[in-house]
């Protein structure tokens, strides 16, 4: 499925809201990130909406909404695709290509917000929001066992 | 308008006497000036700290009257004793996002016995078990600074900032099963604690000696605890399986929640009192010098370098030129959250910012 569509994290949603057992190890979350995935032909930005164990809502935001949310992962799609593909290799992000890392790095996908209270939710509950990328490797498996 | 628990004539024909002929005080039931019936109504997750603060309950003062027990709202007798309270002003402990981070405290507990996968953990090389082992033995010394800080000044905090004193119970919560983690992995896997020296003593004896709580708060919170949680952040990069991995993912998470309380504790005492801000460069211009040294430590950069590298044997040339790397953002990550919590460091800041390659200009802007 391709990364950049509303549909592809409500179907990461559809799975973080279908597993709630999964999320209790790390608790409940709420917050409110946006995922930029800069293309040439013009970005994606995605809004997800977390709340306790589960992801109410995803929305496409426009660049004017986007220092709405908690905090902005932002990246080119390319970033974006190297680690949606490691997740899916390997059943959940390694090394380099966790969000943290990534952000700790800095040289692929920065993290950002005007908030410091929001920005701060990036490792408050970083673990849920990796979780949730994981999904991905899930929803794979899930389509080659249908 | 809000309503009074009670009045003078409620209940009316009660005893006033005991039946061993003791007087009885019934004021709780027809005397107290409290608020009464303010039915705060639960969020979907339950009744938070956030539901309850509503009313005269929600009021928070910024220099409370009382200096006792008392909960906040109750009706206080005037003759209560005075517990004395040092921190008598909603400046020195405050932050704006205590009862959210009090909250997702609670929610987000874990356990170092259950939650970890112990019987995951295999036989590792020995260097690299050395070095976790040394890093281990680190971080059980520095992390209960985070406690016994907390504990030192809570009992001095004035009560009806009780939100704040849950919220640094918590803290000391998470601190002790940290303490309890990284002791369980020193001597789960073959190995055991290592060296300890006087570099984090020294950190930790600057900490617990600094003269006021905000001071303390921006040693600890701002300085201590940033750099800690930037390692656990280091942790995909350090951790040589999947048993460490969980151990930092679930300690970050946890630190950053302690992180974000001092950093809003500071913005908030500096906004409301400027001349604090003076109070927290001064510490921060001796603590930076002792940061400094402590990041820098033999025994913890060896430990981190030889993580790094996966071993000893490509230390130099992977494990040092990676930790330099980390070290500046390290160092990058407490001068923004300096910057955040409205104590510019930029222009005062001890660490060599040209030596570790540090552009002010890049921090600014990101803050900004």
């Amino acid at each position: 499925m391709q990364i950049d569509t509303t549909g592809f994290f409500e179907a990461l949603a559809a799975e973080m809201n279908a597993h709630p057992d999964r999320y209790r190890l790390y608790g409940e979350a709420d917050m409110d990130p946006v995922l930029v995935m800069r293309r040439p032909d013009g970005d994606f930005r995605v809004r997800l909406h977390f709340a306790e164990l589960r992801c109410e809502d995803i929305t496409e935001v426009d660049e004017s909404e986007t220092p709405l949310s908690d905090f902005q992962l932002d990246g080119d799609l390319e970033a974006w695709e190297g680690m949606f593909g490691d997740i899916r290799a390997n059943g959940s992000a390694t090394g380099l290509w966790t969000i943290n890392s990534l952000a700790l790095m800095g040289d692929k996908i920065v993290v950002a917000g005007n908030d410091p209270m929001g920005t701060d939710k990036f490792s408050r509950f970083n673990q849920t929001l990796q979780e949730f990328l994981d999904g991905a490797a899930r929803l794979d498996r899930a389509a080659t066992a249908s | 308008m809000t309503e009074t628990a009670s009045t003078d004539t409620a209940y009316p024909g009660l005893p006033a006497e005991s039946p061993m002929g003791a007087p009885l005080d019934w004021a709780w039931l027809r005397g107290a000036k409290s608020e009464w019936g303010v039915h705060p109504k639960p969020s979907p997750r339950g009744l938070t700290l956030m539901d309850i603060a509503t009313g005269t309950y929600a009021d928070v003062p910024d220099a409370p009257r009382d200096r006792s027990m008392a909960p906040r709202g109750c009706d206080v007798d005037t003759d209560t004793p005075d517990m004395g309270y040092i921190l008598n002003g909603k400046t020195d402990m405050w932050s704006d996002n205590v009862m959210e981070l009090y909250e997702e405290a609670v929610a987000r507990q874990w356990s170092a016995t259950r939650d970890i996968p112990w019987g995951d953990l295999q036989e590792l090389p020995s260097d690299v078990e050395h070095a976790m082992c040394q890093l281990c033995t680190v971080l059980c010394e520095v992390e209960m600074i985070a406690a016994d800080l907390p504990a030192k000044w809570m009992w001095r905090m004035n009560h009806d900032f009780i939100e704040a004193k849950m919220f640094l119970c918590t803290q000391i919560n998470d601190e002790a099963r940290h303490a309890e983690v990284f002791r369980k992995r020193a001597l789960a896997n073959g190995g055991g604690l290592l060296l300890s020296r006087s570099g984090p003593t020294s950190l930790l004896r600057t900490i617990i000696e600094a003269k006021t709580y905000t001071q303390a708060t921006a040693l600890m919170h701002l300085l201590g605890e940033g750099l800690v949680l930037d390692i656990f952040r280091m942790g995909e990069l350090i951790a040589p399986t999947d048993v460490e991995k969980r151990i930092f993912r679930m300690c970050m998470q946890d630190e950053a929640r302690h992180v974000a309380y001092g950093t809003m504790h500071l913005r908030y005492a500096v906004e409301h009192d400027p001349d604090v801000a003076e109070e927290i460069h001064e510490a921060l211009d001796h603590g930076e010098t002792v940061l400094t040294d402590f990041a820098t430590a033999p025994d913890i950069s060896t430990a981190l370098a030889v993580l790094l590298a996966r071993g000893t044997e490509d230390v130099e040339t992977k494990g040092f030129p990676l930790l330099m790397e980390l070290n500046k953002k390290q160092f990058t990550s407490y001068l923004a959250r300096c910057e955040r919590a409205g104590v510019s460091r930029l222009e005062r800041t001890k660490i060599p910012l040209d030596l570790l390659g540090i552009d002010p200009a890049t921090i600014r802007t990101a803050a900004a």
